[in-house]
């Protein structure tokens, strides 16, 4: 583990003493080769399933997948953010990509701990560069209030969080993901218990997020410069995602009944969401409703608590944190460009940019869940387990699946089919780096059709 | 001010403090905490401005008559219990007047009222003075005759906490938000000091690096109001880049400082059963980190419109001396991970 830490830790030192001709290939070298070598993580071959364990972080077959995505995301974030910070003065440049870094460390921190209060304090650690990056870099003066929404929303979750987590271990005596599993059941009370439980899911469902405390989310990715995007859809979201996955171990006999009314929600959230994505108007924020869509689904396979469900989940949060991702880049491609979201000034691309038009098509049919994509895996595995507990949720995420396509199409006319406008003539082509940063961002989502056991999570057999 | 009346001044306060910190009989301490009041009348009225004369007025009477209610609680002390030990348990309705007293010396919800005003009148250096250093001795004092009816204590503590966080929303004057946010700390204090005094006084041992720093800094920018606080990315810019993380630490965010504190305080308060208070007293602390965040987006995470001739000061290299603020500054982001330490350095 400390191969990848100390690494990303020297980022920091990294990005303040390089020359301003090195800075963004040299930061860029070293996430790229952090990445790379965390890879190797997804080798799971000890017999507990915890691998590099010491006192305080450990890696096992749920966490390693997460990990290898977001040491994969910072190259990319760095590659994305290289051109609108081209202009701005250097020490603003380190500022950057220091918080990006210090993200980072937070985020493997986090996947990584093993000890339920420090994952919870790199869960919070994780919101303050994310705000910075949002309210700071933000290209518009509604940034103030996302990065308000944004903070507000998780914190209000997440404190309950921290007081149940603290009751736990008075109940418990230990935090340990390592010994949880085996602590004798809890002391349940009637009415105490549900507010308890609640406690404990709410702030990850905050951050998924869920349907009905989702507000946070469209405003916060829309106003966050690309890379701001990138980790919020791609990791952030993630996190709450693990954390439950890590919880319900714990919560289990309340669960049985506590879960309804979240799956509800979670389900009513893809179909609205995800109509909502239809009459966007914005492109950003079109991408930002289909993660929360999508996350929905997420939420649902975790809630049902079993394995097709909780694997299902896994796989899509990583097959989704690609394809979103990727959908942003492109989004900022089209923003640098005509500095504008609105999808109505940027359409018919194709005729302009024929090359970004081939990313587009795989970005959106990864993200309407195209087989033999992974992300189809996710959904089925989720829509089949959900299909299981009670056949009426069919009907839900059938027609979930049938408007994500809708809109995913949506998108994909609406940007490059179609006439172009009179008004943009001048676009510059597209650079090489948006070619690479699409490759790097679609590649792995296709290599993971050949392997995608490496994402099943514990239930890899 | 002529230098030797500073200093005699400074040492009066100094004295003050310290007689009460060492003093183990009910009068001594009364001493103690008189001599610092009137010590620090002369640091506050020092400008001769009006308002400063003001807010020295309210602090005088308001100290005075918290003085005059200790004064007359360890009497009547003295008068059921025959004696005037601090050490011994005190009958429990002198007690809590000496809880009422002690709150209103310290500036605790329901009887805070005089300090924000009294705060907006001083200076920054003897507001620094009044929200730290003044304190300390009611707070020892306060440790020294726990454990006293648990729920007015509870109750001083969640209204100290609720009040510190919506009295600030509405300030733009700094010193005000100083104040509102001293009322909140000590709200923190005083729900885990029936419990655990080592807690209380770790959170009070965070807080005042956190306070400190936030004075240093507005010193610093010369700035009383928000939209002073604006202009400063072009005078101090590392400054301005640092103070977030200050604010955020005040506001209680992990990984900062100021976050261990409120764990410890929670922890504990769910150990002692009752983590309805502990929730509620931590989601009051979301109102006031509202305030703190909106400082910070005012002075560094948006950049205020300047003319072009304030934009580019020249940036001297300053004859004050950073480190005090340097060393300040460092404590209050980055000591979380050195939590287990300084919590063994408090059991001692």
């Amino acid at each position: 583990m400390l191969k990848i830490l100390i690494p990303t830790l020297f980022l920091l030192p990294t990005t303040w003493l390089t020359s301003s001709k090195w800075l963004w290939p040299t930061a860029l070298t070293q996430s790229m080769l952090i990445a790379l070598g965390s890879i190797t993580w997804l080798n799971n071959t000890t017999d507990t399933g915890w691998t590099a364990l010491n006192s305080y972080i450990g890696t096992d077959p749920l966490s390693t997948p997460l990990l290898v995505l977001s040491c994969w995301l910072l190259p990319l974030m760095l590659l994305a953010s290289q051109n609108h910070l081209s202009s701005e003065p250097m020490n603003r440049q380190r500022m950057y990509i220091t918080l990006l870094a210090t993200l980072q460390l937070f985020l493997i921190l986090a996947f990584g701990a093993t000890e339920m209060i420090m994952f919870y304090v790199m869960f919070e650690a994780t919101l303050i560069p994310t705000l910075l990056v949002i309210t700071r870099w933000g290209n518009q003066t509604e940034r103030l209030n996302a990065g308000t929404y944004f903070l507000f929303y998780t914190l209000a979750g997440s404190l309950p969080l921290l007081v149940a987590l603290l009751m736990l271990q008075n109940n418990t005596g230990t935090l340990s993901l390592l010994i949880i599993p085996y602590a004798k059941p809890l002391l349940l009370m009637p009415f105490g218990s549900k507010i308890w439980w609640a406690a404990c899911m709410i702030a990850f469902l905050v951050k998924m997020p869920l349907y009905g405390m989702h507000l946070w989310l469209p405003k916060a990715h829309v106003e966050a410069p690309v890379a701001g995007s990138m980790v919020l859809a791609a990791v952030l979201l993630k996190l709450g995602g693990y954390g439950m996955m890590r919880l319900m171990i714990v919560l289990d006999p309340l669960s049985k009944e506590m879960v309804y009314p979240f799956i509800v929600l979670a389900l009513w959230g893809v179909i609205m969401t995800g109509s909502i994505c239809l009459r966007q108007t914005d492109l950003k924020s079109l991408i930002a409703y289909s993660s929360v869509s999508h996350m929905g689904l997420v939420a649902g396979g975790i809630l049902i608590q079993t394995p097709w469900g909780f694997t299902g989940a896994l796989i899509l949060m990583i097959a989704h944190g690609l394809a979103s991702s990727a959908l942003f880049c492109l989004a900022n491609t089209n923003y640098e460009r005509t500095h504008s979201r609105t999808m109505l000034l940027a359409r018919g691309l194709q005729i302009a940019l024929p090359l970004m038009t081939t990313w587009w098509f795989i970005a959106s049919l990864a993200n309407l869940a195209l087989p033999p994509l992974p992300n189809l895996m996710g959904e089925l595995m989720i829509l089949t387990s959900l299909f299981n507990w009670s056949a009426w949720t069919l009907i839900l995420t059938g027609i979930g699946t049938l408007i994500t396509a809708a809109y995913s199409l949506y998108m994909f006319l609406m940007s490059q089919r179609g006439p172009l406008p009179q008004h943009m003539l001048a676009l510059p082509p597209s650079y090489t780096r948006e070619h690479l940063l699409m490759a790097l961002h679609l590649i792995p989502l296709l290599l993971i059709i050949l392997k995608p056991a490496l994402l099943w999570g514990w239930f890899a057999c | 001010m002529n230098p030797f009346i500073l200093s005699i001044l400074l040492l009066s306060l100094g004295l003050g403090t310290t007689l009460t910190f060492a003093s183990s009989h009910w009068l001594l301490a009364w001493m103690g905490l008189e001599i610092s009041t009137l010590a620090i009348i002369p640091l506050m009225s020092q400008h001769h401005h009006p308002r400063a004369v003001e807010a020295t007025t309210k602090y005088f009477i308001t100290q005075a008559a918290a003085a005059a209610l200790i004064l007359f609680a360890s009497t009547t002390n003295a008068w059921i219990t025959g004696q005037w030990d601090i050490n011994f348990d005190l009958h429990f309705f002198p007690a809590s007047m000496l809880t009422m007293a002690l709150a209103l010396k310290m500036g605790l919800a329901p009887v805070h009222f005089w300090l924000p005003e009294v705060l907006q009148g001083l200076d920054l250096t003897t507001g620094l003075i009044l929200s730290t250093w003044q304190k300390l001795a009611p707070f020892i004092l306060m440790c020294q005759i726990m454990p006293v009816n648990s729920s007015l204590i509870t109750f001083l503590g969640v209204t100290s906490t609720l009040v510190g966080g919506w009295g600030g929303l509405n300030q733009t004057q700094l010193r005000k938000i100083l104040a509102y946010s001293s009322i909140a700390h000590l709200g923190w204090m005083i729900l885990v000091m029936q419990f655990n005094q080592q807690l209380a006084l770790l959170a009070l041992i965070i807080y005042i690096p956190m306070t400190f720093s936030t004075f240093m800094i507005f010193k610093t920018n010369s700035s009383t109001t928000v939209n002073t606080l604006a202009a400063s990315w072009a005078k101090t810019p590392a400054l301005t880049a640092i103070t977030p993380m200050i604010l955020l630490s005040l506001g209680g965010l992990p990984p900062l400082s100021g976050f261990m504190p409120k764990w410890m305080i929670l922890q504990e308060l769910t150990k002692q059963d009752i983590p309805l208070t502990a929730s509620i007293a931590a989601l009051s602390a979301l109102l006031s980190l509202y305030f703190y965040l909106r400082v910070s987006y005012a002075m560094t995470l948006t950049i205020s419109p300047n003319n072009l001739n304030a934009t580019t000061p020249w940036r001297l290299q300053t004859t004050a001396s950073t480190l005090p603020l340097a060393i300040s500054a460092t404590i209050s982001a980055m000591l979380l991970p050195l939590a287990p330490a300084t919590l063994a350095l408090l059991s001692l």
